[in-house]
Formats: C-alpha cells, sequence, structure tokens
C-alpha cells in the first residue's frame, strides 16, 4: 500500500504542495505554532505512536502525502522545530525522481539524514531527512 | 493438541494506579510463575530495534510477557499464523496464535503457551526490519523445520536473519 501510495509522488507532490511553496522562506502562522491548520493531523491521531516522540518532537502530517510528508515536529512548547521527510528504502532507485518539495516551517538552519527501522505509518526501513528550523545545540528540548 | 493461550494486555508502570496493579501482580506472583520477560527495544532515532532476548526455551504452562521499552516507538508481538495478516504458518500446527496489537511505550501483553513446539513471531511495523523472536516450548513439534523451510522464500533476507537458530536456543535456553 505505501508503495501504492508513493510511486505517484513526483507528479502528485507538485500539487500537494504547491500551497505550501508560497510559505517555503518564513513560517505562516498556520504552521509556527501547534496545531498547524488542517489538512494537517497529529500523528498520534492517525497511527499508534506516541504523541511526543524524543529527538523529534511532537508530530504532524497531511495525510494525503504519506508516507514521505512533509511532518512538520513541534517542541513542548508547541514551536516548530523541523519538517521531516521519510523516504522508504525500497523506492531509492534509479528512477526515483522527487523534486520542488515545500519546506512550510521556513528558514532551514541544518539538516540530518538518518536511517528509520519503521515504525506505524511508515511500516518499512526508510531514511528520516530532517530540515532543523532550530540550531543544534537546541535540539536537546526534544530529548525527553 | 489443544492450546491454552491467556492474554492480558496493560499499561505498565506509567501511573499510580500502574504501581499498584503491579504491587497486586507481586503479590499474585507468590502463588504463580513469574512471567518470562520480552523486551521490546530500539536506539534512540528508531535505527534499530529488536527483542530481547529473541530466542527462548520454556516449558509447557509458562507464561511470556512482551513489555514495550522504547519510549520513541510502539511495537506488537505478532505469531506467524494465516489469522494474522496472511502469514505464512510458523506456529505448531493447532497451537492458537496471538497478536498484541501495537504497545505504546510502557505496555505490556501477556501468552501462556502449553502446546510444546517451536514459534515465531513478529514485530507488525518492523518485520522488514527483522525484528523477530523464535520461543521454543520443550522441545521441537515434529513440523517444526518443513514449516520453516516451507515459508521461508516468503520472508525477506532481513527478517529470516533475524531468527536465532534452535539448536542454539536449546542449548543455551535464551539467544540475546
Amino acid at each position: 500500500m505505501i508503495k501504492t501510495l508513493f510511486l505517484p509522488l513526483a507528479a502528485a507532490a507538485a500539487l500537494a504542495f504547491a500551497p505550501l511553496a508560497q510559505a517555503a522562506n518564513t513560517a505562516s502562522d498556520s504552521f509556527a505554532k501547534a496545531p498547524p491548520a488542517a489538512p494537517y493531523k497529529a500523528v498520534s491521531s492517525l497511527v499508534k505512536l506516541p504523541d511526543f516522540i524524543p529527538g523529534l518532537g511532537q508530530l504532524y502530517v497531511d495525510p494525503s502525502t504519506l508516507p514521505a510528508g512533509p511532518f512538520l515536529a513541534y517542541d513542548h512548547d508547541g514551536k516548530l522545530v523541523s519538517t521531516i521527510y521519510m523516504i522508504p528504502l525500497a523506492n531509492m532507485k534509479p528512477d526515483m525522481h522527487i523534486k520542488d518539495l515545500a519546506s512550510p516551517g521556513g528558514k532551514v538552519d541544518h539538516v540530518d539524514i538518518m536511517y528509520n527501522a519503521g515504525h506505524p505509518g511508515v511500516e518499512e526501513p526508510h531514511i528520516h531527512i530532517v530540515l532543523w528550523h532550530i540550531p543544534a545545540d537546541q535540539e536537546s528540548r526534544l530529548a525527553k | 493438541m489443544s492450546t491454552l493461550i491467556d492474554t492480558r494486555r496493560r499499561t505498565f508502570l506509567q501511573t499510580g494506579a500502574g504501581m499498584i496493579l503491579l504491587a497486586l501482580a507481586r503479590g499474585r506472583s507468590a502463588h504463580a510463575a513469574d512471567p518470562i520477560e520480552i523486551a521490546m527495544q530500539g536506539t534512540p532515532t528508531g535505527a534499530r530495534v529488536w527483542f530481547r532476548p529473541r530466542g527462548l526455551l520454556i516449558q509447557p504452562g509458562q507464561t511470556v510477557r512482551w513489555t514495550n521499552h522504547d519510549a520513541g516507538n510502539s511495537h506488537t508481538a505478532t505469531a506467524y499464523h494465516p489469522s494474522n495478516h496472511g502469514k505464512p504458518l510458523r506456529i505448531p500446527r493447532g497451537a492458537a496464535p496471538w497478536d498484541s496489537g501495537y504497545l505504546m511505550p510502557g505496555e505490556s501483553y501477556e501468552v501462556t503457551l502449553t502446546t510444546p513446539g517451536v514459534y515465531d513471531y513478529y514485530c507488525v511495523p518492523h518485520e522488514f526490519a527483522g525484528m523477530v523472536g523464535r520461543i521454543v516450548v520443550g522441545e521441537p513439534d515434529a513440523d517444526a523445520q518443513a514449516l520453516r523451510q516451507e515459508s521461508d522464500p516468503k520472508l525477506s533476507a532481513a527478517t529470516r536473519e533475524g531468527f536465532p537458530d534452535t539448536a542454539l536456543i536449546l542449548k543455551d535456553h535464551r539467544v540475546d
């Protein structure tokens, strides 16, 4: 099912994220504070995951963009801290071409790319691409 | 041979009520064998996930308890059985399957196994990552090897490699 959703991603992304592209440079009020405006929903309301994930924060996503995202991550104070994409390893093939993904959180401070074994919602090994909107030395506030 | 499987699920240790339940459970344990613990664990980034122990030898009638110790993820303990998502049969013929459902951090799930044989199980969101386990109850059933030879091709390489060797379980009783 994930593969079925993902295959048309490149084509769908341009349409799905077009409204978000306008907010690419600065986080709009719709995204800066939790909860973000519809169609975003708390990930914990969609799949069986903790509401706050240590290291990542409280996640929201537009379900129509699963599994890639973007996922919007917030700290305990409801402040946007990162935008995350989740790309299944199985889709990393020569014909994969994803472009023009929006960064609705605005300015990106730095980027982490890390392997994830899977979790409800993206139930296969995949890559987390984390666009941090806060400095690296402030990530510790998401530790617990 | 029939199998009696008793399953219970509860939130674990997170609240005062949980502590009271734990105290009651400990009181009960004075008259019953304690469940054998299997931890569901993972690295903080979610890069690696596992059952510990992943291989276990128990005796018929003993209870196994899985507890999710992974603060950032949810896990399941799900028997390989056609009734669980169409998976191949990798528990003794006639034994009842189980599926814990998703366990959130701190939650646990128990199963009592009475039919001798080899039981393979997996974590639904992490099967492809090799989060699988094997329990031998008493001794291997007559079909154990044939069932695995038949179904191995249906599993991913990472999944197959995640199972501890049955002979090693029989020798060491516990394989981490």
